[in-house]
Formats: C-alpha cells, structure tokens, sequence
C-alpha cells in the first residue's frame, strides 16, 4: 500500500478528476436548458472536435499529420469509420517509419 | 396535433447500444495501452511503488492530470498544487459534462453518475456522435468508455512490471488512434460553410495554446474560442 502521504494525494488528485467529469453533469441540472446555454452546448462539440485535431496535428507532426488527412478523406469518401481508421492508422505508420529511416 | 418523438420516448440505456459502443471501444484497448504502459514505466523509474502507480491510473485515469502530477511528486506531494493542476488539466470535462446532462437529462443520476467515473475524451466524443445520429444511449457511452479506461489502468500495470519501452512506427500510429477517431467524427458536426470560420478559429486557438499552455488546454481553449465566434455571429453554424 502506499504510505499515508502519497495515498492522500492520490485520494486529492482522484477525487478532483471526478469532480471535473461530473461537475458538469451535475451543474447543467441547475441550469436553464434553453436559450444560451442549449446553443452554447449544440455549438461546442465541433469547435472542440477541430480544435483537438488541429492540435493533435501539429503536435505528432507528420504522422499524425498525414495519418489525419487520410482519414479524413476515406471518411469523406465512404462514410465508413473502420475504413477511415484503417487507412489512417497505416499512413500514419507508413510516415513514421519512413521518417525514421530518413531521420 | 401532439406529436411524441421516438427519442423521447426510448429509454436512453439499453444494453444493445452497450454492446455496440464496447465494439467500437475495443480498437481503444491498444491505444489506451500503449499510452497506459508508458505511463506505468514512468512511475517505475520515478520510484513510486506498484500500489501507487496502480492507484494513480485507477482513480485519476487522466493522462495529462498524471503526467502534471507526476511531475510535482516528491517525498512530502504538495496537494494543492496538484489539485489545481488537476482542475485546470481536466476542465473540458465540465463541457462534456453539461453537454451530456442534456442528452441524458432524463436518466436517473444514480445511472449516469458512475459512468462518469470512467469518461473519456474519445468515449464522450463517439457518444455525441452517435446522438446526432438519433442514437442517444448512454449504455453505448458506457459501453465505449470501458475498453479505454481498461487499457489504461490495465496499460500502467504492465508498463510498470514489465520492462517494456513501446516505440517505434507501430507505437506511433497506436498513439495517434484516438486523434483519427476525433477526425472521422468531425463530419457529423459539420453545419456547411458557416461552421468554416469557427472552425478555423478554434483548430488555430487550439494550436496556439497548446504551443503556449500545453496540449491539455487546446481543446478548452480552442473549443471556446470557435463556440464563441459561432455564438457572436448569431448562427448555429
């Protein structure tokens, strides 16, 4: 077991992280649920979508780069998710792979 | 004329929709993993015991929130600095969390609240795009969310037992999974043209502060920044 300090941070820090994850949940209830605040919510799910994505780009560089666009366009192309992931996960691969060999 | 909609009257958890967002879940076991073993090395070399790394990934089971508080431990851990990490690392879960209580602002909290304890940025993401797609059911958020947080508990222990160090192009690609699932999901949220200049605010917030802040903040800020250029112009774009 963990000594009596480090348990007590874990216990801080756990507690904290599930506060985040339902303090919405639960706060939202107090709220009105038109107006704003429904618009605000229909809105934000794909501004964080791109946002997130653009992020994960530039961060992982061109595997992720070019494992995203892939997967974008075979998405576009054939609305089949296992299909989009598949090409993306191996472009994705491909790229670092040929990156490591010419780094 | 009344009309009843069926959303309105289905149930919003059903085990049929549990099992399909376990199925789309599962691919999440690998990159959930990698990322989870990964960490469990890190707190191996930092000197922490099993229990405690184990423990971490259990009750914490955020990646950022770990790594910022990773990053502060020492022999006395100073609480409250890794509490206000964690709030800030974790914040977009407030979004989610509202956005969700009005999908499901019909299903008893006592159902809702413990799948909470296992909400994932790719778990919540699928969940919202299968209610677009008239499929609202959380049975389908728990259902996808289990193989992430079963990775990435499961992923800390083996790290930490196993001297493994995952690298390599395969690793990378396993890593970026979660990153492809969010971009195949973003033609469900697209509303035509208008959602074009929202959109490029928020990809270029987000890239900005994950260059300023840290990657934890550009969704929230990001996200925020788009929302509130659609909410300015008046649209729902």
């Amino acid at each position: 077991m963990p000594d009596p300090q480090a348990l007590a941070a874990i216990l801080a820090v756990g507690a904290t992280s599930y506060a985040m994850r339902a303090g919405g949940f639960i706060a939202a209830g107090l709220l009105p649920q038109k107006g704003l605040l429904q618009r605000l919510l229909k809105l934000a799910p794909g501004n964080l979508f791109a946002a997130f994505a653009a992020a994960g780009m530039v961060e992982g560089g061109w595997p992720n780069t070019i494992g995203c666009l892939s997967a974008l366009l075979t998405m576009a192309a054939t609305k089949k998710e296992w299909a989009a992931l598949a090409i993306g996960f191996a472009l994705a691969a491909l790229t670092a792979a040929a990156r490591s060999q010419s780094g | 004329m009344t009309m009843i909609t069926e959303t309105a009257t289905l149930t919003p958890w059903t085990f049929g929709a549990f099992r399909r967002g376990l199925a789309a879940g599962l691919p999440f076991l690998l990159s959930y993993g990698l990322p989870g073993m990964v960490m469990g090395i890190a707190y191996r070399g930092s000197g922490l015991d099993f229990s405690t790394a184990f423990l971490f990934s259990l009750l914490v089971y955020s990646a950022t929130a770990q790594a910022v508080t990773l990053g502060l431990w020492s022999l006395s851990p100073p609480i409250a600095a890794m509490v206000l990490a964690t709030m800030a690392m974790n914040a977009r879960y407030l979004v989610m969390g509202a956005h969700l209580r009005q999908l499901f602002a019909d299903l008893p909290k006592r159902r809702m609240l413990p799948i909470l304890a296992i909400l994932a940025d790719a778990s919540w993401m699928m969940t919202v795009a299968e209610a677009d797609r008239g499929r609202r059911d959380a049975g389908y958020l728990l259902g996808a969310s289990l193989p992430m947080a079963t990775g990435w508990i499961g992923g800390t222990a083996l790290g930490y037992v196993v001297p493994l160090q995952p690298q390599g192009p395969l690793a990378i690609a396993a890593a970026f999974l979660p990153l492809a699932f969010v971009v195949t999901l973003l033609p469900t949220q697209w509303r035509g043209t208008g959602s074009l200049l929202p959109w490029s605010a928020a990809a270029a917030t987000g890239i900005l502060a994950a260059l300023l802040l840290g990657p934890s903040w550009a969704m929230l800020c990001g996200g925020a920044a788009g929302t509130l250029v659609s909410l300015l112009r008046g649209d729902d774009a």
